[in-house]
């Protein structure tokens, strides 16, 4: 019984592609200060809004599935997002621990 | 990403092979890098740092390129002497912290598939046990059995491989007769320091779920001061 962070959410991103269904991928790469989840925690999103995993505990998600989603709409390949603390929309974003992540997501083709 | 490398991840994973997933941040290209082995053209010339992140252990982006390295190394084993009722507690408390559970235990009615299911139990006693179980310094020992005839060999066991953490179950008073018995055995005082008794950390509690966390506590807490 061994298993690793993503073995959940990288054996369900298979059988959602399996379901015909566009998946993507996203993929905390950077962090800066506090951050709640370190680099390399990872979810996944159909297109229908579905998500498995966590880049932030919560703070950043639903940006995250939007932007996953509007990703696969417009058929492109993958696209760095910043979070930035200062940013005016920290609060409504609610990364409210003062830390800024960069969110790396793309599709699995 | 390509979804073939989702399933060459897994793969991988099953197989407990170590690796990095390195991708692309500009195209979203990804491959796999396994250490000795080269990489395509696209991403030869980070070899080295790749090497470095991956020997650290890390997950990150290569300074002043787009290149990101995610790290796969096979997790921690621990090894439970001793199918109590606090073992289940651990089991439990270990599948979610990516951590792999090996049971050691000759008692068949404590180590049974009834009450461990999904867990490798080793129905030896400890020193025929540890042939078959391949240990190195990143394996902890955790005996929970209180007869020294299974937890005394297991701990010269781990004393004598140099595993990363060694816990005893037991109150002070045991652990100092456990103690006097290893040194009669050979072992000098300061190796005995090594060993984590009583167990875990002081969380106050009695029941087997909480000694099971106040273990489990320790475990997760040495193994980032032993950066492992």
């Amino acid at each position: 019984m061994s298993n690793f962070p993503e073995k959940k959410i990288f054996e369900e991103a298979d059988n959602w592609i399996k379901n015909n269904k566009k998946v993507s991928l996203a993929t905390v790469v950077q962090t800066w200060g506090s951050s709640p989840l370190g680099i390399g925690s990872r979810m996944i999103v159909s297109e229908d809004g579905n998500f498995l995993g966590s880049v932030s505990g919560g703070c950043v998600e639903a940006k995250v599935v939007e932007e996953c989603i509007s990703l696969m709409k417009n058929k492109k390949i993958c696209k760095k997002i910043d979070f930035n603390v200062s940013n005016e929309n920290a609060w409504e974003i609610g990364l409210a621990c003062g830390g800024d992540i960069s969110i790396y997501i793309e599709e699995i083709k | 990403m390509k979804l073939e490398i989702i399933r060459e991840t897994l793969k991988n994973k099953s197989l407990k092979k170590e690796f990095a997933l390195i991708t692309n941040l500009i195209n979203g290209e990804s491959e796999i890098f396994f250490p000795g082995h080269n990489l395509s053209e696209m991403f030869s010339k980070y070899s080295g740092e790749i090497e470095k992140i991956f020997n650290l252990n890390k997950n990150g982006i290569i300074e002043n390129s787009e290149i990101f390295v995610q790290t796969y190394k096979n997790p921690i084993k621990v090894i439970i002497v001793g199918a109590v009722d606090i073992s289940i507690y651990l089991i439990d408390f270990a599948k979610n912290l990516n951590f792999e559970i090996i049971i050691v235990d000759p008692r068949g009615y404590f180590a049974s598939k009834e009450r461990f299911p999904d867990t490798k139990i080793v129905n030896k006693w400890p020193n025929e046990a540890f042939d078959e179980i391949e240990t190195n310094s990143k394996t902890a020992m955790v005996t929970l059995t209180h007869d020294p005839k299974i937890d005394d060999p297991s701990l010269q066991y781990a004393l004598k491989n140099k595993f990363f953490y060694i816990g005893a179950l037991g109150s002070k008073k045991t652990h100092e007769k456990r103690c006097s018995r290893l040194v009669e055995a050979g072992f000098k005082q300061a190796e005995l320091e090594k060993i984590n008794g009583p167990i875990g950390i002081k969380l106050g509690g009695k029941s087997p779920s909480e000694i099971a966390l106040s273990i489990i506590s320790q475990l997760v807490s040495e193994k980032y001061k032993n950066k492992i």
